[in-house]
Order: C-alpha cells, then sequence, then structure tokens
C-alpha cells in the first residue's frame, strides 16, 4: 500500500465509499482488502480490477448485478459527482412516478384502483363489513369496554405461554433430553465410586421466536385495524421480542409507542405517528420499504411474520408478490391474516391476495377473537 | 508473476481439470488466496456451484474436505466427536489387566479417541486443502454464526484438548441455493461470485471438456436446443449438469445430429432435461419441433 500514490489511494477509498452510499454492506476492511486487490491485479488493467472488485464488494446476486454500473459510473466518467446525481436522480425518478400516482388516485376514494379484479373485490369487502355487522357479538367496532380488552388479553396469554421454543444449537442438561451427556454422567459417577448410578442428558436449548406484526389500517380496514392493534397492545405486553408496523400509503414503525402504558396516550401517539390512517393501501411498496430498512436488522431465521391486511392493494402489480418472496427467504414463517377470509364464499380474487398466496405458510382469518386465536394456534403448529 | 499471466495460469489450470472458468472467477479465485477470504458462490441449481470447488481442488492439488450442510446439523457431525464406545473399550481393557496397568488420562483424551468431522479435519492438514461448505442455506442461522466465528480465526477449542490453531488455512468454498437468506455479517466476510447460467460458447466449451467424443454439430445442437429451452418460463430451468446429461443419452442413442432421431426419441430423452410435471406439459411436440428447427 505504501507505494500507492495518494491521489489513487484516496479515490479507491472513495470508490469504496460510493458502494457503501450505494447499500453495499462494506466497511474499512473491504477498502484496504480493495487497495489490496489493486495491488496484486495493477491498477492498469480495468477488466482484471472489475472482476477482483466485484468478487470483494458484492453480497448478494441483487449488487452483483448493479456493480458493472456502478463502476462504470465511477471510474469511467470524467465527471463523477454528475454519474452519482444521475443515479440517484433515477432512483427518485422512479418514486416520483409513484408519487404522481397516487397523488392522480387522490387518497381513499379511488384506492379501488382501475384493475378490474380489485373493483370486483372491493365488493367483497363491502360485503365482508357488513356481515360482520350482523354477527353482532363477533364485531370488534364495539371493542372499548374492559371485559372485551381483557377477553383479547387472555387469549393473547394463552398464545404466549403456549408458544413454542425454536431449537438453538447449544444444548443444556435436561432431565427429557435425549443425547446422554457423558461428561455429566461420569462426573456424577465419581461420587458413587465409579458406578454410573444415574444416567444425565442434554437437549437444545429454545428461545422463542421473534415476532413481527405489519398491520394494514388503510380505509378497506377500518372495522378491524383497531381491534388489531388491541391486539398488538397486549402481544407486545406479554412478549419481549416483538416489532409492530402500521402501514397503508406508508410504513411505521409503532413499537415504543404501543408500549405506552395509558392506553389513551398510546392512541394518540399512535395517531399522531400515522397520518394518514384509513386511507389508501400500497401494501406491496410497504413491504419493500420495510425490506429495505428493516428486514436486514429485525428479520432472522427464528422470526415469524403477522401481516393483517384485506389484501387490496393499489400499488403497482408484481411488487407485492416479489416483496414477499423476499420476505420469505429471510423470515421462518409468515403468516397472513385476512378478516374478509371468513365471509362465506370468500375466495382471495384481489390481485393482492392472489399475489401474495404463494409465499404465505399460513392463511387464515381473523375477524373474531375465537378466528384469531385459531390463527395463531396454526402459526405455532408450523414454527 | 504479472497478474494477467497468472489469472490466464490459473484458467489454463482449471481447463485442464475439466472446469471452465470465466475471467472473472479467475480472477475471484486468485484474490481468494491472497486476501486469505473464503468464498461464496450463489447461482441456480445446476450452474457448477460444487464444481468450483472440485476443481479447485483439482488445481491445486490437494484434497477436498466436503460438509454438507443440512437442517439440524450439530457440532457432532461438523466439528468433532469423542468415540466413547472405544474409550470405554480402552478402561475395560485396562480394567482386565489388573490394578496394576494404568490408562492415562492424557491418552484417553488423545487424538486417536477424537473422530474428526469435516471441519476439524480442514483445519489439521498439513497441506491447505480445499473445504467445501456445500448448501449452506440449508443449515440453521446459529450454524452459520458460528462458523462466521471458525472462518475469521481459522481455530477452535476442545475442552479436553485444547485450542486447536489451524496448521494450514483451507480454501473455503461455500455454496447456497437461497432457500434462506443468510446473514449480512457472513456475506461481508466471503468474497461473492454469483453463478448465472452460462453463454452459449461457454455450455458448449464445457459440454466438449466433459463429453469429449461428442460430434461438433450435436453439441452446438444440444447447447442451442437447451439455451432456447432456458428462456421458456419453466419450473424448474435445467442446469449445465442437464444438458451434460442429455448429451450423453443422445450419444448412447448413437446419433450425430439431432435430425437423426426419431420425435419419439427426443421425447424420451428429454426426461433428462425436464424434471416436473408441468414442464413436461408446458413443453409440448410442436413446441420442441420449433426449438429443434431453430437449433438447426
Amino acid at each position: 500500500m505504501n507505494n500507492t500514490p495518494d491521489a489513487l489511494f484516496a479515490k479507491i477509498t472513495g470508490f469504496v465509499a460510493t458502494m457503501r452510499e450505494n447499500g453495499f454492506a462494506v466497511g474499512i476492511t473491504e477498502s484496504e482488502d480493495a487497495l489490496h486487490v489493486a495491488e496484486r491485479l495493477g491498477v492498469l488493467s480495468h477488466t482484471a480490477l472489475r472482476d477482483g472488485w466485484r468478487g470483494l464488494l458484492c453480497a448478494r446476486a441483487e449488487e452483483w448485478h448493479r456493480f458493472d454500473d456502478l463502476f462504470d459510473s465511477y471510474w469511467r466518467r470524467p465527471n463523477r459527482q454528475k454519474a452519482l446525481e444521475t443515479r440517484t436522480g433515477g432512483g427518485s425518478t422512479v418514486e416520483h412516478g409513484g408519487a404522481q400516482q397516487s397523488g392522480g388516485k387522490a387518497g381513499p376514494v379511488l384506492q379501488h384502483g382501475p384493475d378490474a379484479a380489485g373493483a370486483a373485490g372491493d365488493s367483497t369487502a363491502k360485503e365482508g363489513a357488513s356481515a360482520a355487522k350482523t354477527l353482532g357479538t363477533a364485531d370488534f367496532r364495539t371493542l372499548t369496554d374492559p371485559d372485551q380488552t381483557r377477553a383479547i388479553e387472555a387469549v393473547i396469554r394463552h398464545f404466549a405461554r403456549r408458544l413454542q421454543r425454536l431449537k438453538t444449537r447449544r444444548e443444556h442438561a435436561d432431565k427429557a433430553g435425549r443425547r446422554l451427556d457423558m461428561r455429566r454422567t461420569f462426573r456424577r459417577a465419581v461420587g458413587a465410586g465409579g458406578a454410573t448410578a444415574q444416567l444425565h442428558f442434554r437437549a437444545p436449548r429454545r428461545v422463542r421466536p421473534r415476532i413481527i406484526l405489519l398491520l394494514d389500517v388503510s380505509r378497506s380496514m377500518s372495522l378491524y385495524s383497531f381491534f388489531y392493534l388491541r391486539v398488538a397492545r397486549a402481544l407486545a405486553a406479554e412478549l419481549t421480542d416483538i416489532h409492530v408496523f402500521l402501514y397503508h400509503t406508508h410504513l411505521t414503525h409503532v413499537s415504543d409507542a404501543l408500549a405506552d402504558p395509558d392506553p389513551w396516550r398510546a392512541q394518540e401517539r399512535l395517531a399522531m405517528l400515522s397520518a394518514g390512517w384509513a386511507g389508501g393501501t400500497r401494501i406491496g411498496e410497504c413491504l419493500a420499504a420495510f425490506n429495505r430498512q428493516f428486514a436486514a436488522r429485525l428479520v432472522h431465521a427464528r422470526t415469524a411474520v403477522i401481516i393483517a391486511s384485506d389484501g387490496y392493494d393499489t400499488g403497482e402489480p408484481g411488487v407485492l408478490g416479489r416483496e414477499l418472496r423476499a420476505l420469505a427467504g429471510r423470515a421462518r414463517r409468515i403468516l397472513w391474516i385476512n378478516p374478509l377470509r371468513a365471509v362465506p364464499g370468500y375466495t382471495p380474487a384481489a390481485r393482492g391476495m392472489r399475489e401474495a398466496l404463494p409465499h404465505l405458510d399460513v392463511f387464515a382469518p381473523g375477524h373474531d377473537l375465537a378466528s384469531l386465536d385459531a390463527a395463531l394456534t396454526g402459526l405455532m403448529a408450523v414454527l | 508473476m504479472d497478474s494477467a499471466a497468472a489469472i490466464a495460469a490459473l484458467r489454463a489450470t482449471l481447463l485442464q481439470s475439466g472446469y471452465v472458468a470465466e475471467r472473472g472467477l479467475a480472477v475471484t479465485m486468485l484474490m481468494m488466496e491472497s486476501l486469505g477470504r473464503p468464498l461464496l458462490v450463489e447461482g441456480d441449481p445446476g450452474v457448477g456451484k460444487t464444481e468450483i470447488a472440485k476443481a479447485l481442488a483439482r488445481a491445486k492439488n490437494t484434497r477436498l474436505i466436503r460438509l454438507q450442510c443440512y437442517e439440524g446439523l450439530d457440532t457432532y457431525n461438523a466439528l468433532y466427536e469423542w468415540n466413547f464406545q472405544r474409550q470405554l473399550l480402552a478402561i475395560k481393557r485396562a480394567e482386565a489387566v489388573g490394578p496394576a496397568a494404568t490408562l492415562p488420562d492424557d491418552e484417553l483424551f488423545s487424538e486417536k479417541y477424537l473422530l474428526k468431522r469435516p471441519l476439524l479435519e480442514a483445519l489439521t492438514q498439513a497441506a491447505p486443502p480445499v473445504l467445501l461448505i456445500d448448501e449452506i442455506d440449508r443449515a440453521d442461522a446459529a450454524f452459520e454464526a458460528f462458523l462466521l466465528e471458525l472462518l475469521s480465526d481459522y481455530q477452535l477449542s476442545i475442552p479436553e484438548l485444547g485450542t486447536i490453531t489451524a496448521t494450514s488455512i483451507p480454501f473455503v468454498v461455500l455454496t447456497s441455493n437461497g432457500t434462506r437468506d443468510l446473514s449480512d455479517a457472513l456475506r461481508r466476510r466471503c468474497l461473492y461470485h454469483f453463478l448465472d447460467y452460462p453463454s452459449f460458447e461457454k455450455e458448449l466449451a464445457i459440454l466438449r471438456t466433459r463429453v469429449p467424443n461428442i460430434p461438433a454439430r450435436l453439441a452446438g445442437q444440444v447447447v442451442e436446443f437447451v439455451q432456447s429451452l432456458r428462456r421458456f418460463d419453466l419450473k424448474k430451468k435445467p442446469g449445465i449438469a442437464e444438458t451434460l446429461d442429455w448429451a450423453a443419452s443422445l450419444l448412447g442413442l448413437g446419433l450425430s445430429a439431432l435430425q437423426d432421431a426419431s420425435a419419439e426419441q427426443i421425447a424420451d430423452s428429454l426426461a433428462t432435461l425436464l424434471k416436473t410435471r408441468e414442464d413436461c406439459l408446458a413443453i409440448d411436440q410442436p413446441t420442441i419441433g420449433r426449438l429443434m428447427a431453430a437449433a438447426g
């Protein structure tokens, strides 16, 4: 590295920094190694350097495919500031497109979208809502009285207690374990003069899965969103490793607000956090935002993701399916609770729902407490 | 050695051992050595991920140690295990000889009674071996975290024996099919190579290397056919392994060009390429005819 001229040194570390800005997971070690690579391959052959750095700086297929463009825009244009602008400009153009679209749709009235499936599905939504209303006791709009809150809490407590703990690699002593603990057995045998009086066993340690709740609070879900929020609150009170998000046209992390001990203040904070409550839904884009911002940090192989939504998506077709597939790759299980599922004759006709179905582990109705209990039990069975 | 020459030399050696490597892959392999980082290879099934490790072992003329990952893979299958049965036997034997006989502890917990599993095996070789950790995505996240630790220090501790430091740093190749997303930490630790389906030229070169007695015309047709088959929306796209199987089965039928085969023979031999019922239904007789005509 000592013989690398300073300007070149700065340029190469600048390149690594540019990659970092563009979302590549690279750090100081990678900067150092990038210099090693340059030293080893020589800085004059840009094809070899490109290959060498690609292997070093990329960490996943998506980055692998983007690398060449970034490499070119940094090294092959005279004015890289401009190239950077073009890139970010490109990115935001796409977002602008989305924003304009939503602007055109102008909020909740048009959220059913132009596509036929959505429109047809929406009639189901109205039916769903009114059917639930006639059920009377099963409707959660009246769920402000403490008795029913207690009922929710009881169900959730029951769920939390039964929540199966998942196996980890580490083991601990366990009488009901299946693996003979030779070390302990021999050690205890010493006291009995070398006779193994009792066998000791080991079993894998178990930890509770992490739970992530993604709650749809758009207008089509307005009948149920308050109920789901109560459920989320009850869950958060019982379990420690739980993260709650609300989404409609954008995504909000509400775990902290939800943990507020005063229910009414929690509600106020939530209302402030989620401006746009009861608006339109862009599930696909919200999931994309979740995948981009939170998934890497929050979702691991012991995570169960619970999505509560009716599946009416007004975003671009295809996005929801793609993002859900990515999420399914990270998470252990995905549970989708759709209150409309309980309506007799319901078929998942809405486009969003059809896109989502192949990636779900459990697809359950969740219009009342009993069905929610059943859905959670179903989730535990597959965890 | 000059870097360009080194790359060319490595590619030539790989080719000799029966693996057609692109420039990019050869460069990455070279970097593996000089940076001492493991290599993570991703790509669809059947594009030759595992083959990279085998070719590397042949090119470096060293041992290939393979750890196949699966759900529930534990220390006892990945690292080491004490051979309890043998230890007990030794104790009993010492007892039978009489009270005068002694059995030192050091001997009881010596390498003689240690069952080495792939990871420990790879660390205790005299010459650096190639360690292939296959389908890492099938093992659970905790194992991945443990592996990360092992791959950064190249040492592990056995309570009875103490810490074992690698006598030589192995060339580590990890492969993943993407059934589960790997952690960012592991990805950062590794060099990365994404193996795509090969281009026409590369696949032809592979076919001629692996099936040397194939007629030139048939080889070209087979590759063209498979390449256009991959453009269909198939559930399971045929990989290189499938191309080789198909070529071998056509050779077995004694053909020197696709045109010599009857429609039945082709349809039967396609069992080597199409692996699901939906795909078999999607590629019907007229489609096969069209593909064959296109293949020349």
